[in-house]
């Protein structure tokens, strides 16, 4: 009977524990402005090299706003690695707006 | 009826493979930009990497100096790189960037006939990978990250 009281408090502590984790775990939406992607042949070098680092969830390209919206699992993945990834494909990251956290 | 069926079939089939994976690749003869000519022929044993790239494009400037490093650390485990331009670009500014790059590999001038010889696919820059059979193993739309190179093209060197 002992025995199976301490079976369901560490269960029921492996349950609160695991949810905290996830809930620390937030995704953050950046808006980055990429300067020179104007070309809609080699722009997706910029989508594909984001979606390959890891941590980054969705990505969307804007040719007319020249933008990259990214969702990132902040605790992975920091904006300023954002940036650098999208200047390795020869493009210009110039700015990061945070939209939501 | 079924003759028609399968002939149909057929038709909707062949522009697959030829643009597929382990199809054979195009017998490729261009100029280079040195007025010599490449013949995709003459590297049949080794992995070439046939990369379609533009001066103005941004990320094929950029994975050019990977593609060198790759040219110069593999070449003794049977890599060869060969970029082909597109579209086409007057031959004085391709010559002028391959030399200010210090390109390592042949360089040829391409047009959209040379593309569509291997893919219709209008993606830049875009590397076509073939083995050391002669055979298409893969084709890489965007700039070549450093894990497709250990996971698509290292395993084929020697």
């Amino acid at each position: 009977m002992k025995r199976k009281s301490l079976v369901s408090a560490t269960a029921v502590f492996l349950i609160i524990a695991f949810t905290s984790i996830g809930a620390l775990a937030i995704t953050k939406t950046s808006t980055i402005r990429v300067d020179g992607m104007k070309c809609s042949k080699c722009s997706g070098s910029v989508e594909k090299a984001l979606k390959a680092t890891p941590g980054v969830e969705k990505v969307e390209i804007s040719l007319d706003r020249k933008e990259a919206v990214v969702e990132y699992d902040d605790q992975k993945v920091t904006e300023a690695k954002l940036r650098e990834v999208i200047n390795a494909t020869g493009f210009k990251a110039v700015e990061a707006k945070p939209d939501s956290q | 009826m079924n003759k028609k069926i399968i002939i149909a079939a057929l038709f909707l089939f062949v522009p697959v493979v030829a643009f597929g994976q382990d199809s054979l690749p195009p017998q490729l003869t261009i100029k280079d930009i040195n007025g010599g000519y490449i013949r995709l022929s003459q590297y049949r044993g080794k992995v070439v990497l046939v990369n379609f790239w533009a001066t103005w494009c941004p990320p094929c400037r950029a994975e050019i100096p990977d593609l060198i490093r790759l040219q110069r650390d593999y070449r003794s485990r049977g890599l060869q790189v060969i970029g082909i331009t597109y579209p086409p670009q007057k031959l004085v500014d391709v010559r002028r960037f391959a030399r200010g790059a210090k390109v390592n590999y042949p360089i040829g001038l391409g047009n959209k006939k040379t593309k569509l010889l291997f893919t219709p696919n209008e993606t830049l820059p875009m590397t076509i990978v073939i083995g050391t059979d002669g055979r298409i193993r893969d084709i890489i739309e965007g700039i070549l990250l450093p894990e497709e190179f250990e996971q698509k093209i290292k395993p084929l060197l020697k």
